[in-house]
């Protein structure tokens, strides 16, 4: 009776395996037998909003140009191995193109160089991938997509010196350190403030980009300082989880609050008073231009090594 | 030596301790079929090498956890000594020393903070879910302040070998892992280590008055857990070529579900090596699977999570009928 159990076990796993190909949207027949080239996009992670607008954008391109689109993304927008798992087997299920918004700067860059040895052009949106580790790794990019962060930050911050006029104890919630978005980002953001002593940047800590530890770091940021009138948090999760912790202490109103990104609650949160201003990038845009770029590619035509998507001030 | 010659006589008997490993395989199995059947690009030297290899970081880490379930306990800072032994070997590597001295310095690091978890276990009487709970964040944030929160990356390609090398057309990495596989069983199945470890499990109170030394063995396998973290460390470094204080979060979870689905009893004294690598491989197998057939990434984490619950099950099932 050791024999029944045996055959129960892969019984189960062949149910499962099928039942979650019917669950895919693309079936391996469709990859094999169609003639549409096959594109990948990877993104940091699909837990996060910004990436489904960049996935839908993407999504909506390819119909029109009658590609075919695979998009995938780690459950953790910092796990790099992961993401480097993702492409790897993308790589050999033989896709035709991959556009990736790399995880980390540095760290995709082993797996660029593999995409380059299978012939497989790459194009990178949202995050750069080093220029330096890509040319010590003898890696080539077919060419970049992407928001100009540095300029961004730099708005944020004309923003903050009008509306405070020169004078305020500002917090700032940085991303994951080392990562060059957000570092663009707030070196834009203190440009923008540099030769304005009234502008005093009383704390700047990480919250790794999420909206609890935004809530969490900025509750404990107050603790410290309670004088803070101002917060610049370098994606709208973390200043939405701030918000939180600002109503929490009975400050609504009394602290402004400028996010980075426009999504649809941080709009929301401008309408209702809770945050002051966000940075608009277009990441439904950056999706799709990606994949009208790659067509263009894979046609022949010789892209520019860099684009970017407009940025604008949403107040 | 005399008793495991293999002879046809004792063969079926022999085998009988494995027959635990027959269902988990026999999933393995089934799986490739399945991938084999669905998509073209499954069953390919190519593919199946890239799956060996991507499944290399987490079956390091299990055969330490599979040491610790074994022993009826339970070691939750590994995916956090993993990144503090990375950038102290990364941090080494860039102050110039040797590979081999700066891979001794990561591994360092990592028996250091598994000593440290079995001192607080032993020692202390601490339950090792908390002694080790505490370590996670120890660890992650000693990595963190080691690295002001930054990658360091950017190795040279002595190294990188580890990750890039190949032996007679099989990566370093995987030809390394089988060598430390075939040792960890030999260590589990036919060493006074091994039977302590499973008497350990198995009632710690006899094995105490039988005259083990228990506080002992059970600093080493810390150790031995904690060593291996590092030694993942390693090749996770290698293959990105960069060290991470943010890497491994949460693959101790992983490390817990690859031995759990080998058939490794959470209540400890019961468990294999071999049992943990097919449960490894399966982890792998099924990401690599998914990713090729395109399924969407939330469906990903459904169907893995049904496959931890659906394995463990099964193994319930299994025992309760063969009592």
């Amino acid at each position: 009776m050791n024999l029944r159990p045996s055959l129960i076990a892969p019984a189960a796993a062949l149910l499962l395996i099928l039942a979650a190909s019917g669950c895919g949207r693309h079936s391996a027949s469709q990859g094999s037998t169609s003639e549409k080239p096959v594109i990948a996009l990877v993104v940091k992670t699909l837990n996060n909003p910004y990436f489904i607008e960049m996935q839908r954008g993407a999504e909506a391109e390819a119909k029109a140009q009658g590609a075919e689109l695979i998009v995938q993304g780690a459950e953790r927008e910092v796990d790099v191995e992961r993401q480097m798992e993702i492409i790897e087997n993308l790589i050999q299920r033989h896709v035709r193109a991959l556009i990736v918004a790399p995880s980390g700067s540095r760290e995709i860059v082993p797996v660029i160089v593999k995409a380059n040895a299978a012939g497989i052009p790459v194009i990178i949106v949202d995050t750069r991938a080093s220029a330096t580790e890509l040319a010590a790794a003898g890696g080539r990019i077919a060419m970049f997509i992407g928001s100009d962060n540095y300029e961004g930050g730099k708005l944020a911050g004309a923003f903050l010196l009008e509306r405070m006029h020169g004078s305020a104890r500002i917090a700032v919630l940085e991303g994951i350190a080392g990562h060059e978005t957000g570092d663009a980002r707030l070196s834009g953001f203190r440009a923008a403030l540099a030769g304005h002593p009234g502008m005093a940047i009383v704390a700047s800590q990480p919250a790794n980009w999420e909206r609890d530890q935004g809530y969490n770091v900025f509750q404990n940021i107050l603790q410290a300082h309670p004088d803070v009138n101002a917060l610049f948090a370098a994606s709208d999760l973390m200043a939405l989880g701030a918000t939180e912790a600002i109503a929490a202490a009975g400050k609504t109103g009394k602290i402004t609050v400028v996010g980075f990104d426009a999504q649809d609650e941080a709009r929301q949160a401008i309408k209702k008073g809770t945050m002051a201003a966000t940075i608009a990038q277009d990441p439904a845009k950056m999706g799709a231009m990606a994949v009208q770029w790659m067509m263009k590619i894979l046609g022949g035509e010789k892209p520019p090594a860099e684009i970017s998507v407009p940025i604008q001030l949403v107040k | 030596m005399r008793s495991w010659r293999p002879s046809i006589m004792t063969l079926p008997r022999r085998l009988a301790p494995y027959a635990r490993q027959f269902g988990t395989l026999a999933v393995l199995v089934v799986l490739g079929i399945a991938l084999t059947i669905l998509t073209p690009y499954f069953l390919t030297v190519a593919n199946l090498l890239n799956v060996a290899q991507q499944t290399v970081i987490n079956a390091v880490i299990a055969v330490g956890m599979t040491y610790v379930i074994i022993s009826a306990g339970i070691d939750l800072s590994v995916g956090s000594i993993l990144a503090f032994a990375g950038v102290v070997l990364a941090r080494a590597l860039h102050a110039g020393l040797p590979v081999p001295v700066a891979i001794g310095a990561g591994l360092a690091v990592g028996i250091g903070c598994g000593v440290v978890n079995g001192l607080l276990i032993t020692l202390g009487r601490l339950p090792p879910f908390i002694a080790t709970l505490g370590m996670m964040s120890i660890a992650r944030g000693a990595a963190l302040l080691a690295t002001d929160g930054r990658p360091i990356s950017g190795f040279g390609s002595g190294f990188r070998w580890i990750a890039n090398g190949q032996l007679a057309g099989i990566p370093v990495a995987v030809v390394l892992l089988a060598a430390l596989y075939a040792a960890a069983h030999f260590a589990l199945v036919r060493t006074k280590f091994g039977r302590y470890v499973f008497a350990i499990g198995g009632n710690e109170e006899a094995a105490l008055l039988s005259g083990v030394p228990v506080r002992a063995y059970k600093i080493a396998i810390y150790a031995v857990g904690g060593g291996l973290a590092a030694l993942s460390a390693v090749f996770l470094t290698a293959r990105l070529n960069s060290a991470q204080p943010i890497a491994g979060l949460s693959y101790e979870l992983d490390a817990i579900a690859a031995t759990v689905i080998g058939g490794t009893s959470l209540m400890g004294g019961e468990g294999s090596v071999i049992g943990t690598l097919i449960g490894a491989l399966i982890m792998g197998v099924l990401r690599n699977g998914l990713n090729l057939l395109g399924v969407s990434s939330f469906v990903q984490q459904v169907v893995i999570g049904v496959v931890i619950i659906a394995a463990v099950l099964l193994d319930t099932i299994f025992r309760r009928r063969k009592r």
